[in-house]
């Protein structure tokens, strides 16, 4: 026997203590002289002598009981032949249900294989059943009984998840920790390149654990695969939206394919593309003619591959009319609406429609009609409007106000409710002009508006910000956005004009993103984002939409969230190809379209070498079907620690039965 | 200053003084600067009221002072003086030698005996000793004599603790000293049964004595204090026991109590005046009880 931790064999000096207790301290029975014993009886003498017994007994076990804590705390362990511990060893069968799986009947043979294996276990070796996906599933316990893991086996069902290795490894390191007997581990997979991880030294597995493979694919399987589609996630011109699809080829031969856009489940368009061996080819789709609301959409080719799984891709579609927005302008400035209206259309993915309107038209305009409100540069404001504006920012609208000269004369900023400082007029001065000295990538509206280089501004309102957050600034310190929450809503200042006289802004091209980004912005539409993989997160709600009710409809058409999850869950998992509908905390809805990640159409194997490394066999050639891997020539260190905590345990409980009792002893004597 | 005087009467402040006759004169003098609060006790020839006077009585008697104070005339009354054969017999058996603290059952005894002897030489009544274990040690016949008082001292100041199995033994001898009727005061720690103890102490009280038994405990007799399992040694027998605390709190406690209640009972049943004696406790009640006897003989 020998200790991992010999260290703590230090703690044996505290059996000095209940020595120095017992028997240093203990009473030297000298004799007392006294009177008279005549009201003493003999009887008491028996039953000390007893004591004395017990107290030695009591002394023993308190010896025993700290040599053992400190053996216990340096880890003591023996070593035993291999062979000894067989008996011990636990079998894991992990079964690969990654996405490749589902090629020419690999997860069959998978699960037929692991069947086999289990059928040949020793009945006293007890064993256990995972599944590997984007996460080691444990499907049971270590037992011993057949059935539960045949079960288990058929359970395995595939999944669109992707297969990885060092998540395998990991998984049994952190099982060996709790595990002490020797692991044997069955690895029942296609044995994918892809599923290996970016080191090689992730996949190192516990000293106790050994690794069996058994590969269902012997060589890399020819695959093509719908690899990327690049769609609008928003329509409201059907001609102009353009569809863009990668198709790719692993390990395949030269070949035509025909590439189909379907929507709704209809063939919408075909066409034929030439893939070269082993490559990639890109089909485009002009014009996407989807019904108004949301649109199942995929991209599907004709391979007769062994994975026809990843010959389709899926992607979701909402056809609306473009959203309104209101510019209310002086009579005499015509060039804000020019300027603003011109960026709004050349957004790649514009759904807005500008209404510009003069000040006096607009008294009588209802903006709860509109996505959002822009004042550009306003002298006067009527009253009526002012407090109309005012509500509706309230209510949960949103305002932009470009503030230029015309606006520097007003004490404040209408609705902002910030006072004006001053007018300044950076042309008069020496330096002509500021540019955007800094600006806050973070905000929505400067999130893809990054080349502020040479954009000049002659002019700004200096502005008090107040509680609001200043999203850019100019050279001198000057806001020049400023974005401020009111009620429900929100405003949003430009401190200086919208056309290109107090700066030439309108002029650069950042005007264009700045523009799309800020309208998104305000209108409550966030940028769509195109197909998630499996495995990937949904977000349900923001910080500040907390205990709100949101629902989300799986693929199958069943609710996917409970009623608390529905209140309370912050994100959610996209576990299954297919479309997911979703009802969000402010009320919108939204369609995603869930892909298997197609990093695993890649049906390339793991090279032979880099098998027998993995397995600890050095440069030995793999036996690929492999039964247990060699064990280690040398004994197996087998910790015993736990079994002197037994004792340990067992020592407390006697030592308290027997302390108690002695204790006892002179109320049983007294009261007998 | 009453209570610096009784002070004195602190067996441990006495167990510093070297010599008998001092530590009695200390007791008595303190115990008698006490006594304002007790007009019923007092010395021969003390003053005990004042009377109005009246005609025919002795003009020897009024008392002048008041007289000149008061122009009344009062008379000064005393009492008046009675001789009493007071025998003492201190028991020096070896269990009397037992102590806890830094005064013996022997050498309370002794301050105990001294001082009664103080007193009672104070009243000119006759006192005598016998000392004894399981057999007379010593025998001072009572006396008025001149010197008798320092007879007494030198007497019970050699008596020391001797060894004693058998507690009627000595008794038996004890009649042929005690012929004439007086107080007898017996003093030891009366280890044996009480029926034993009353049946033969009884046989002195036959020519009228009166008796008094001052049964002398230690504390720790009364009260043990055991921490641990101890070995106790009998220091008669010499016989050895060991001896728990749970024992000895409860069980010995219970028998020592039901031993002295049973004592009492039975000897004031027998006429006999039972007056228990802790060592730690201050000697005044002794002198108390034996003023109180005597005065019930005047």
């Amino acid at each position: 026997m020998a200790f991992l931790a010999p260290w703590f064999l230090a703690g044996l000096a505290a059996v000095g203590l209940p020595i120095y207790l017992h028997l240093l301290r203990q009473h030297k029975s000298t004799p007392l002289p006294f009177s008279s014993l005549m009201f003493f009886e003999r009887r008491t003498q028996s039953s000390i002598k007893h004591r004395r017994l017990r107290y030695l007994l009591l002394l023993a076990l308190r010896l025993a009981l700290l040599i053992l804590l400190a053996l216990a705390f340096a880890n003591p362990f023996i070593n035993r032949p291999p062979e000894s511990l067989r008996s011990d060893q636990l079998m894991v069968l992990v079964l690969d249900e990654s996405f490749s799986m589902h090629a020419a009947g690999w997860l069959a043979e998978a699960r037929t294989q692991a069947a086999s294996l289990l059928a040949s276990r020793p009945p006293t070796r007890r064993a256990q059943v995972m599944a590997l996906g984007g996460q080691l599933r444990v499907l049971t316990q270590p037992t011993l009984d057949p059935g539960e893991l045949r079960a288990a086996l058929e359970s395995v069902k595939g999944s669109g998840s992707r297969a990885s290795y060092g998540e395998l490894a990991r998984a049994i390191r952190s099982l060996a920790q709790t595990v002490k007997t020797p692991i044997q581990v069955h690895l029942f997979s296609d044995m994918q390149k892809t599923a290996l991880p970016a080191a090689f030294s992730e996949l190192q597995f516990p000293e106790n654990a050994t690794l069996s493979l058994h590969p269902v694919s012997q060589k890399a399987e020819p695959n093509w695969t719908v690899e990327t589609v690049s769609a609008p996630g928003l329509v409201w011109e059907p001609k102009r939206a353009r569809v863009l699809a990668t198709i790719a080829g692993y390990s395949t031969p030269a070949a035509d394919r025909t590439v189909s856009l379907v929507i709704n489940g209809k063939v919408a368009a075909s066409k034929s593309v030439s893939i070269p061996a082993a490559g990639r080819a890109t089909a485009e789709f002009q014009g996407l003619e989807v019904p108004y609301g949301f649109a199942r959409c995929e991209i599907r080719i004709d391979s007769a591959d062994s994975l026809r799984e990843d010959d389709r891709a899926l992607f979701a579609v909402e056809r609306s009319d473009p959203r309104r927005v209101l510019l209310v302008h002086e009579p005499r400035d015509s060039r804000s609406a020019l300027y603003f209206r011109a960026a709004l259309a050349a957004a790649a993915e514009s759904s807005f429609q500008l209404e510009p309107v003069s000040v006096d038209q607009a008294a009588n305009l209802q903006p709860s009609r509109y996505a959002f409100v822009v004042l550009a540069d306003l002298l006067s404001i009527p009253a009526p409007l002012e407090d109309e504006l005012r509500k509706y920012v309230r209510n949960g609208g949103s305002l932009w106000i470009a503030a230029g000269p015309a606006t520097a004369r007003r004490p404040r900023v209408p609705v902002f409710d910030e006072p004006v400082k001053e007018a300044r007029y950076y042309s008069r001065g020496g330096q002509r002009f500021l540019s955007v000295g800094d600006a806050d990538a973070t905000h929505p509206s400067l999130r893809r508006a990054s080349r502020w280089e040479g954009v000049k501004f002659y002019y700004a309102v200096a502005v008090e910000p107040g509680s609001a957050r200043v999203a850019a600034r100019l050279t001198d310190e000057t806001p020049l956005l400023l974005d401020k929450k009111l009620g429900e809503g929100r405003v949003l200042l430009l401190t200086s004009g919208l056309d290109n006289l107090t700066n030439d802004f309108p002029l650069h091209p950042v005007f264009v993103p700045f523009v799309e980004q800020t309208a998104r912005y305000l209108s409550g539409i966030e940028q769509r984002r195109g197909p998630r993989t499996v495995d990937s997160f949904l977000e349900l709600r923001s910080a500040r939409e907390q205990a709100v009710g949101v629902e989300v409809i799986g693929p199958g058409g069943n609710r996917a969230l409970s009623l608390n999850e529905a209140a309370s869950q912050q994100s959610f998992a996209l576990n299954r190809e297919g479309f997911y509908e979703l009802r969000r905390a402010d009320g919108r809805h939204e369609m995603v379209a869930v892909n298997a990640d197609r990093r695993e159409s890649d049906l390339g194997i793991i090279p032979q070498e880099t098998l027998a490394l993995w397995m600890g066999q050095g440069e030995q050639p793999s036996s690929a079907t492999a039964g247990p891997a060699a064990a280690p020539a040398q004994q197996v260190p087998f910790s015993i620690w736990w079994y002197v905590m037994l004792v340990v345990a067992a020592a407390v409980l006697a030592e308290s039965f027997l302390a108690s009792r002695y204790l006892a002893v002179g109320t049983e004597e007294g009261a007998g | 200053m009453i209570p610096v005087l009784q002070r004195f009467l602190n067996p441990s402040v006495l167990a510093g003084i070297s010599g008998l006759d001092l530590v009695a004169k200390t007791v008595v003098d303190g115990f008698v600067s006490g006594l304002h609060r007790s007009p019923d006790f007092g010395f021969s020839q003390e003053f005990a009221e004042y009377r109005a006077y009246t005609p025919g009585d002795d003009l020897r008697h009024v008392d002048w002072n008041v007289f000149a104070r008061t122009e009344r005339c009062y008379l000064k009354r005393y009492r008046g003086e009675t001789n009493t054969l007071l025998t003492v017999l201190v028991d020096a058996s070896a269990s009397m030698g037992y102590s806890s603290h830094q005064v013996s059952k022997i050498d309370y005894a002794r301050f105990a005996a001294a001082s009664i002897f103080y007193l009672a030489h104070q009243q000119r009544d006759a006192a005598g000793l016998i000392v004894f274990d399981d057999e007379v040690r010593n025998y001072i016949k009572p006396s008025t004599r001149q010197g008798q008082l320092h007879r007494l001292l030198h007497g019970i100041e050699h008596a020391e603790p001797g060894a004693r199995t058998d507690f009627a033994k000595p008794f038996l001898h004890f009649q042929e000293f005690l012929k004439r009727r007086g107080i007898v005061v017996v003093m030891s720690d009366f280890y044996e049964t009480p029926e034993r103890i009353v049946k033969t102490v009884e046989p002195l009280r036959y020519h009228g004595n009166e008796l008094i038994l001052f049964h002398v405990l230690d504390p720790n007799e009364i009260r043990p204090k055991l921490r641990e399992p101890v070995i106790l040694v009998d220091l008669e027998t010499q016989q050895s026991m060991e001896v728990s605390p749970d024992y000895a709190n409860h069980e010995y406690t219970r028998k020592m109590d039901s031993h002295i209640e049973e004592l009492k009972t039975l000897a004031q049943r027998s006429g006999i005046d039972y007056y228990l004696m802790s060592t730690d406790r201050p000697l005044d009640g002794a002198l108390r009880e034996y003023l109180s006897i005597r005065q019930g003989r005047m």
